[in-house]
């Protein structure tokens, strides 16, 4: 396996502050790595600043070369993708949307149509090509804003809590779809979640982040078979209560 | 909607938008052409002005603006240059641009002559007064109310100066108000509060059936209105339309301009709104009355 | 009465007058736009010195009184002013420049109150989507279109009602600068009664009809 993205010295400030301290992290090519973490551990800056589009200070390589920053960011951005927690749709129809990102990139209107209507269909959306988004019911409007991204072929996928907002219905009938999309496709993927619940069907492998510092990676079973520390084995523990819980 | 088409379309638009704000200052330019004349709004107002201006355009090709304000606010933009011809009716401190050389020509057009009107019942019972100075004292005595321009027009320097031949201040008075308007604004003022006021006679002939004021006094030499035509000094200011200044000056001068003076308003009101004086001088005007 | 007659028979003397008002306040929106936009624009999406002094700033400019930049405008455009070498003072042109500063922190400060009511998160997701710097303003301007629009409803509405700096700057010539508001004030100046109410009424179904617009733009807003 060979890196997609690997980042070191990764330093975000907010003001004097430091928030983000990251010595080094990889993403490698078709995984599904997760971040997991508490609320305020840094997870949405770190999939920011990852993403290209918070200011941060770090050696970023992308497919094995070290990228100039900001001036290859453009470049870069145009080979990710990214759905956040909120849908975010624009004022248009759902095809409109789900066509931005290739419009942005100056693809012909062909292929624009016929991509589009493609993951409209996986996502299970394409009857809605003709609404306007802003009539959407949430669990629509996430579908849509994940055929936004996944139209793009991005080599990598960054999702910031997506199914966040969602009824438990909705969220494991979307997270099976998308699951299954990211590995029929081999997906590179980012996934950013405070829900442990979320990471076996989904990751090949966690990053547990806490404080705006990687306490450890290593794949699901690893994390919670053998927590790095205290910190960390109390986070898995309160998940495993909520799974015993339920069983 | 495809926001790339749109973008195209929005650099139209702007382009369009930038196209239509240079065709807004289309007619702005400079061109010696413009003739700005300062002037009092009693000329605007009794319409003489739109009625002679399209005159000399025609026969000329010159484009007149007309700018009507208060004589001092004419005056002043004559002293500095803003205006290249004025046309006022303050002799006193007409005289005073010529000599520090803001103008270089002053003269006589025309006149027409102030009247005092006031409400038909006369509380102050000044009908009939021979000198002006009389009813004033006697709209003093009663304590009647007195509506004054109040904003350093030819009219309104008038009416001090006749305040002065009685010895009066009358400003702060309780009886006295100032309207810092126009004239037609403050025969409309005088004619709802039912006071006296000093008005030119074009004005008040041109708004007389509306107002219900009646003349009270009239003929007194002191109220003669008389207007001088100046021309701007371009040794003094070198941005005047100096030979459209006197292209008009002596269009107002000329014999047939004249006679339209003369005749202006004849029709409507049966009587003249001014009196051509072209070639006159102003002592032969004095002495006439 | 007189004044509706005036109006129906399609004075040319009200047609001309309400002609140049549109193209003055109208010409003045536009450049208060492409000027006011920008600004809101920068203000709303960048960080940088000054910028909270710049807003303070526009938001006085919002309450500026008309007559105050007329006064100003005036002492910049007159002969020997310092723009005089350009002879604007008593132009249309000059109105449009004093109108034009009227609105123009009007119009900026809507449309950085309407940018910065977006959910800040979609700043973000645009330039996720792959959009250039330029893209990311139009499309974040195309979702905030509709108080961008209000803004220039508003601004036009400003400017159109305004008769203190276009009196000053204009000085009210016949066929040039004479518009509604500065011949409203003349004709009721000189007791033409039926004319300026024929001119008042002619404002009153401007004002009424950008009062309706605004009204409807609002009733289209997302619902959120």
């Amino acid at each position: 396996m060979s890196a997609v993205l690997e980042v070191e010295d990764l330093k975000v400030y907010r003001g004097k502050r430091l928030v983000l301290d990251v010595p080094s992290l990889a993403v490698e090519e078709g995984e599904v790595l997760a971040v997991i973490g508490p609320n305020g551990a840094g997870k949405s800056t770190l999939l920011e600043a990852l993403a290209l589009l918070t200011p941060a200070s770090m050696t970023y390589r992308f497919g094995g070369r070290t990228v100039r920053l900001p001036d290859e960011a453009l470049a870069l951005r145009r080979q990710m993708a990214v759905v956040f927690q909120r849908p975010l749709l624009l004022d248009g129809t759902v095809f409109d949307n789900v066509a931005l990102g290739l419009r942005l990139r100056r693809v012909p209107e062909a292929e624009v149509r016929q991509r589009v209507n493609t993951w409209l269909e996986r996502f299970g959306v394409a009857h809605l090509a003709r609404r306007h988004s802003w009539t959407l019911s949430g669990g629509e409007a996430q579908r849509v804003s994940l055929a936004r991204a996944l139209v793009l072929q991005p080599r990598v996928l960054f999702l910031d809590e997506p199914f966040g907002p969602l009824d438990v219905l909705t969220r494991s009938a979307i997270l099976q779809d998308l699951r299954a999309i990211l590995r029929s496709a081999g997906v590179t993927a980012l996934f950013v979640t405070h829900d442990f619940t979320e990471i076996p069907p989904m990751a090949d492998r966690v990053a547990v982040l806490m404080e705006g510092r990687i306490r450890q990676t290593g794949t699901p079973r690893e994390v919670f078979a053998r927590p790095a520390d205290d910190a960390v084995r109390q986070l898995v523990r309160a998940a495993a209560d909520l799974v015993r819980l339920l069983e | 909607m495809q926001p790339w088409k749109r973008m195209k379309w929005l650099q139209v638009v702007g382009a369009a938008l930038l196209v239509l704000a240079m065709a807004g200052c289309g007619n702005a330019k400079p061109e010696n052409s413009r003739v700005i004349l300062a002037t009092t709004t009693s000329t605007r107002d009794t319409g003489l002005l739109d009625y002679l201006i399209p005159i000399f355009e025609e026969k000329t090709g010159y484009s007149v603006d007309y700018v009507a304000v208060g004589t001092g606010q004419a005056l002043a933009m004559g002293q500095r240059g803003e205006a290249d011809v004025l046309l006022v009716h303050s002799p006193a401190d007409e005289k005073k641009l010529v000599e520090d050389g803001t103008a270089d020509s002053r003269r006589l057009v025309m006149h027409n002559d102030f009247i005092i009107v006031g409400p038909p019942d006369d509380p102050a019972g000044i009908k009939g007064s021979k000198k002006a100075a009389e009813a004033f004292q006697k709209i003093a005595d009663a304590g009647a109310l007195f509506i004054s321009r109040g904003d350093e027009s030819g009219t309104h320097k008038k009416e001090l100066a006749i305040w002065k031949q009685i010895g009066l201040e009358p400003a702060g008075q309780t009886w006295y108000q100032e309207t810092g308007s126009g004239m037609a604004d403050t025969l409309n003022v005088a004619a709802e509060k039912g006071g006296y006021c000093l008005t030119d006679r074009g004005t008040y002939l041109y708004r007389k059936d509306t107002l219900g004021l009646d003349i009270m006094v009239e003929g007194d030499p002191i109220l003669l209105n008389i207007y001088h035509v100046m021309t701007i000094n371009p040794k003094k200011f070198d941005k005047v339309n100096a030979e459209g200044a006197k292209a008009f000056a002596d269009f107002l001068l000329a014999e047939e301009t004249q006679k339209l003076i003369a005749e202006y308003g004849v029709d409507k009101y049966g009587q003249p709104l001014f009196f051509a004086d072209g070639g006159k001088t102003e002592e032969e005007l004095m002495n006439q009355q | 009465m007189q004044a509706f007659r005036l109006l129906i028979q399609g004075d040319p003397e009200i047609l001309r007058v309400t002609l140049l008002t549109l193209r003055v306040s109208g010409t003045a929106t536009l450049v208060s736009l492409l000027l006011g936009l920008p600004i809101g624009l920068i203000l709303a999406l960048t960080e940088f010195p000054g910028r909270r002094f710049l807003i303070s700033l526009i938001n006085t400019g919002m309450g500026l009184p008309p007559v105050v930049v007329g006064l100003w405008v005036s002492i910049f455009l007159w002969r020997y002013g310092p723009l005089g070498f350009l002879g604007l003072m008593y132009t249309p042109t000059a109105m449009i420049i004093a109108q034009a500063v009227i609105a123009t922190p009007m119009v900026a400060g809507i449309a950085m109150a309407g940018i910065a009511q977006l959910d800040p998160k979609l700043s973000l997701q645009i330039q996720a989507l792959g959009a250039s710097r330029w893209q990311l303003w139009w499309l974040l301007i195309r979702e905030a279109r509709l108080s961008i629009l209000a803004a220039v409803i508003g601004g036009f509405g400003a400017v159109i009602s305004e008769v203190g700096a276009s009196q000053m700057v204009g000085g009210n010539i016949l066929h040039k600068t004479r518009v509604l508001t500065t011949a409203t004030v003349m004709e009721v100046a000189k007791g033409h009664f039926d004319m300026a109410i024929a001119l008042s009424l002619i404002l009153m179904l401007l004002a009424y009809g950008v009062t309706l617009l605004l009204t409807l733009l609002q009733h289209r807003r997302r619902p959120s």
